[in-house]
């Protein structure tokens, strides 16, 4: 279903290859707003929050940490941990262990203003192997990696990949079971930027997600991919107009090295 | 029901026909003359030709869309006159002594110049109709004006005509009085079609070789249309050559184009063949690559049409289009998208006075994708049908009146998405629950010749859909989540909207050259397209009335001054209209309309207004002709859940808008036409931050299209060289350069981290065709 949104910019690309050109826009300055983003998955801590500003367009990229504010995670079995600030803006957890199953919520308190988000952490669905496969294309061939695992039977199971190559991050995929329920999935990592070659070590780490991570995620996806008319900031699971989003993720991963 | 109302209706026209009121003439004995206007040449039925009685005041008409017309006055002895622009005029005399039937055959006067021809008035129908907000495309024309890739297409050209925009460049998308896309009535023969655009909407599904007459209602349609909100664009194939047998042609860029048409039996009956391909694919198969050469590329086009004379009383009509799309990427994937649609019309003339018609209409729209790799092989499909029964009276009971009745029942089901997939592979075969609806209309209207100053034209459309079962539809909370589930068998009724839709206009004559007009008119729609992407896209879904989804309703008013110069050589015309729009559709951030059965959860509703000035001004007669339109235009909406609630511009809102077109013929070897576009940019969503999550800058946005794209300007030129033209033979060559100087447009602006200094963010503009050339080889014999 993912193979839609890429069709009219194929067109586009196609026709419009060598029109593109770096034009100056006058945009509106906006004042800062907070930018909260927080993870936990079931694998041993510590995790970490990280409070941020926007910042103008115009700026540079250097998003300005916010300092001494009050960050909690609490789960619904009654634990709670009150984060550590290591640098500015950079919180992280102390003891506490992330366990399938459970609802966590992120607390924080800066300047004056809580913001709080809840995400569930999903049962694991362990990522079972990669698999190459040899794809057409208007270019030519190409590699894609198939992450496989066994979606289990119902729907609502929803799953995000983060593709490494050499140890750099080149995407994220987000699959959800609408279709595909009680399958193995066979769906490719669609990365039409990253050519695949031989020797390339490939590195997937696959989350189990919530819905609400899903949307976040999906929403982000269709902005930043240009493929919506009307982009928008992505639906956060926080509160308080804060950005960002609060993953509680059971994760497992696997590596594969292109033959 | 339906037939009920049917008999009904048949009760009341023999009421209507032999009631006296309606003839200011009584105590005369009245005749009617009546007939067919054809074109001499090719016998094709002639719409809109003036029918005049010089005696009579007032005493006039116009043929209908049939080439039929009607006029009753008492007996005497009268010249009757014919006018039509492009045509030759005609005066006759008769006597009415009795019921006569008169039928005209016009000849064109393309290529005549220096000659006076009319010696009586020149059309001034633009004054006089009080149909305001309408737009009429002479082909003629049409095909003179250069356009991307030398596709002559009347979806491109109705863009250069006040209050109707484009929707992108080179695309042939359009607004009309800042409605959305999916707003417009597209009929082909009566047949909507669902999706005008080919590849992705830089072609339209209309070929202009089939087709004969192109109007567009600009939210102010006659009763006899309904179910769009903004517009109503009527599209009518040629009916074929009754007289001899030609077979054109046309060798472009992009496309091929070959038409036959001919008499079947001569005079009484003809067809018409026409088909166009495209063969970018072509050049694929050149490539050694297999890769490459096994992907596809193209659509094609096939109008066909077949009209039979049954006799003086009776004619039949069958028509069809069918086109289609392929997209296809070797050993990935593969889109195909294609409209059918099928006409069968009856016309029958009961009377000298009363015209009937009778339609049978079927359409389709379905798209295919289909997936193929060793772990997944497997397609979606979707698809919208409809079947729809029309019949339709025209009464002609005096001068002073022109009724038009009728009923239209349309039956929708719409296949939302269906997947199939092979034994093995990665996905399940699903199907999402067809939806099915029946939208009927009643409908009622005069065109009234109220005194020798004012005319009327008014009339009612009362509209009724019924959402249908069989399926279960779904209730919903504020949050968009499922709050209960009904069940419907087949064919029940899960829920009824009744819609009345009153229209009236008024032209008041100021003088023979100027009138003022007004006009009120009100539009529902009950199907809806649910569309996200930034271009148009053959997957966009289409989705009916529901439990949730309730009718869109608009509301126009609308105000204009007409004038006519120079002996009515130049016709200029400003409207005001200003509109209310209710229940209009926007999505949730996030929506996920694809595949997803509960996709009425993802929509929020509200309101919309929209109003504007529109300025033309048309040089319709001489060796150059051509006109220039401007548009002042804003269009607005406020949705719960959208912009924080405060109302703001849709992405088709555009301040300021201007076309001019020039044509001017050099002599009987050379014309030669521009145009030249100019408008401020579309609303649009641009960020005012941005900030850092996920590895990666992400941008951070305040307001729904907050920001304006940049001015858009464009000129295209085209000359026309006619070699040779003979009865037996005639070619000519068409030469054109698209956006002639160069103007980089943006089709987007697109933000990014910055390629050079990655501690930056840059903003790219996208440009599309920069001086797009082009030759068309096109022949006739």
């Amino acid at each position: 279903m993912k193979l839609k949104k890429y069709l009219p910019f194929i067109f586009v690309a196609a026709l419009a290859a060598s029109c593109q050109e770096v034009i100056d826009v006058e945009l509106n300055d906006k004042d800062a707003a907070i930018v909260i983003e927080a993870n936990i998955t079931d694998q041993p801590g510590p995790y970490t929050v990280t409070v941020t500003r926007s910042v103008n367009f115009s700026d540079p990229n250097v998003f300005p940490g916010v300092s001494g504010a009050f960050v909690t995670m609490a789960d619904d079995a009654g634990n709670m941990d009150t984060l550590i600030e290591t640098s500015a803006g950079v919180y992280v957890s102390n003891s506490f262990q992330g366990v399938t199953g459970r609802t966590y919520t992120v607390r924080v308190v800066a300047d004056g203003v809580t913001y709080t988000a809840s995400s569930f952490m999903p049962t694991l669905i362990t990522l079972d192997s990669l698999v190459l496969e040899e794809s057409g294309g208007f270019g030519g061939s190409q590699y894609y990696i198939i992450p496989q695992w066994q979606d289990p039977v119902g729907t609502g199971n929803y799953y995000r990949c983060i593709e490494y190559v050499n140890g750099e991050r080149v995407g994220s995929f987000l699959y959800d079971d609408a279709f595909s329920d009680g399958l193995v999935n066979g769906q490719p990592l669609l990365n039409f930027e990253t050519q695949l070659e031989s020797g390339d070590t490939v590195r997937v780490v696959m989350q189990c997600i919530d819905p609400d991570v899903y949307l976040y995620f999906y929403s982000m996806d269709l902005t930043a991919n240009n493929s919506t008319a009307a982009p928008a900031n992505p639906e956060t699971n926080f509160d308080n107009d804060a950005l960002g989003y609060f993953n509680a993720c059971a994760v497992s991963e696997r590596t594969v090295v292109i033959p | 029901m339906n037939i009920s109302l049917l008999y009904s209706l048949r009760l009341s026209i023999c009421v209507l026909a032999s009631t006296p009121f309606l003839s200011p003439l009584s105590g005369q004995s009245n005749f009617t003359v009546s007939g067919t206007v054809i074109d001499k040449k090719t016998g094709e039925t002639i719409i809109g030709a003036i029918i005049r009685i010089q005696e009579v005041k007032n005493a006039g008409t116009v043929s209908n869309e049939y080439g039929f017309y009607s006029l009753t006055v008492a007996e005497g002895d009268y010249t009757m006159q014919i006018n039509l622009s492009g045509y030759k005029s005609i005066t006759r005399k008769i006597a009415l002594h009795g019921n006569l039937r008169e039928d005209f055959s016009l000849e064109d006067t393309t290529f005549v110049y220096d000659e006076v021809v009319i010696t009586g008035e020149r059309e001034d129908q633009n004054v006089s109709d009080p149909q305001m907000g309408t737009q009429k495309l002479d082909m003629k024309e049409a095909n003179k004006i250069p356009v991307l890739f030398g596709e002559k297409d009347i979806l491109k050209t109705i863009q250069l005509l006040p209050g109707i925009k484009s929707g992108g460049d080179g695309g042939s998308g359009f607004y009309v009085r800042g409605g959305s896309g999916d707003q417009n009535l597209i009929l082909l023969d009566e047949a909507p079609v669902y999706n005008a655009s080919h590849l992705l909407g830089f072609f339209s599904t209309f070929n202009s070789d089939a087709i004969k007459d192109v109007t567009v209602y600009k939210g102010n349609g006659p009763a006899q249309y309904g179910g769009r909100l903004a517009s109503v664009l009527d599209v009518k194939m040629n009916d074929g050559n009754n007289k001899r047998y030609h077979v054109g042609g046309g060798i472009g860029l992009i496309s091929s184009k070959l038409n036959v048409e001919g008499p079947i039996v001569k005079d009484k009956s003809s067809f018409i063949v026409t088909g166009r391909r495209t063969y970018a694919d072509m050049f694929l198969k050149l490539s050694p690559d297999s890769t490459i050469s096994n992907n596809t590329l193209f659509f094609y086009d096939l109008n066909a049409k077949l009209n039979y004379q049954l006799n003086d009383k009776n004619r039949i009509f069958v028509s069809g289009y069918f086109g289609r799309d392929k997209i296809g990427i070797a050993n990935a994937f593969g889109i195909e998208w294609g409209n059918a649609t099928g006409t069968f019309r009856w016309n029958h003339i009961l009377n000298d006075r009363l015209f009937t018609n009778t339609s049978l209409i079927f359409s389709n729209y379905d798209y295919k994708i289909s997936i193929t790799s060793p772990s997944a092989d497997f397609s979606i499909t979707s698809k919208i049908r409809d079947y729809n029964i029309k019949h339709e009276f025209q009464f002609f009971p005096n001068p002073a009146h022109s009724i038009r009745f009728g009923i239209n029942t349309i039956y929708h089901t719409v296949t939302p998405g269906q997947i199939k997939a092979s034994e093995g592979t990665a996905i399940n075969p699903i199907k999402l629950q067809d939806r099915f609806g029946l939208e009927s209309s009643v409908y009622f209207s005069d065109e009234w010749l109220a005194t020798s100053r004012l005319r009327i034209s008014y009339g009612a459309r009362m509209s009724m859909f019924n959402v249908l079962g069989e399926g279960d539809y779904f209730l919903f909370d504020d949050a968009g989540d499922v709050t209960d589930t009904l069940s419907f068998a087949s064919f029940e009724v899960a829920k009824t909207f009744f819609i009345p839709e009153p229209r009236v206009s008024f032209a008041f004559i100021l003088d023979s050259l100027s009138s003022v007009k007004a006009a009120y008119s009100r539009n529902s729609q009950n199907l809806h397209l649910l569309s996200n992407s930034t271009s148009s896209s053959p997957t966009d879904l289409w989705i009916m009335n529901s439990m949730t989804i309730k009718p869109e309703i608009a509301d126009q008013i609308s105000a204009g001054y007409f004038r006519n110069f120079m002996d009515n050589k130049i016709e200029f015309s400003f409207e005001l209209y200003y509109k209310v729009m209710q229940n209009q559709i926007d999505y949730r951030n996030g929506a996920n309309t694809q595949g997803n059965e509960l996709v009425e959860g993802e929509l929020l509703f509200g309101k919309g207004r929209a109003y504007g000035a529109e300025l033309f001004v048309k040089k319709k007669y001489g060796k150059f002709t051509g006109w220039i339109s401007y548009t002042l235009a804003r269009s607005e909406r406020n949705i719960e859940g959208i912009n924080d609630g405060r109302w703001y511009p849709v992405r088709q809102d555009r301040t300021h808008d201007i076309s001019i077109v020039a044509m001017y013929d050099l002599g009987e070897k050379w014309s030669l036409a521009a145009t030249w576009v100019y408008n401020t940019g579309n609303a649009v969503t641009f960020p005012s931050g941005k900030y850092y999550v996920d590895g990666n800058v992400q941008f951070l946005y305040t307001e729904r299209n907050g920001y304006r794209m940049p001015a858009y300007h464009r000129m295209d030129i085209g000359a026309t060289w006619q070699r040779k033209k003979t009865e037996k033979f005639e070619s000519s060559w068409n030469f054109s350069v698209y956006n002639v100087y160069a103007r980089e447009n943006a089709y987007a602006i697109i933000f990014r981290e910055s390629e050079t200094d990655p501690n930056q963010t840059e903003a790219v503009r996208i440009a599309l065709f920069k001086i797009i050339p082009s030759v068309t080889y096109n022949f006739r014999f």
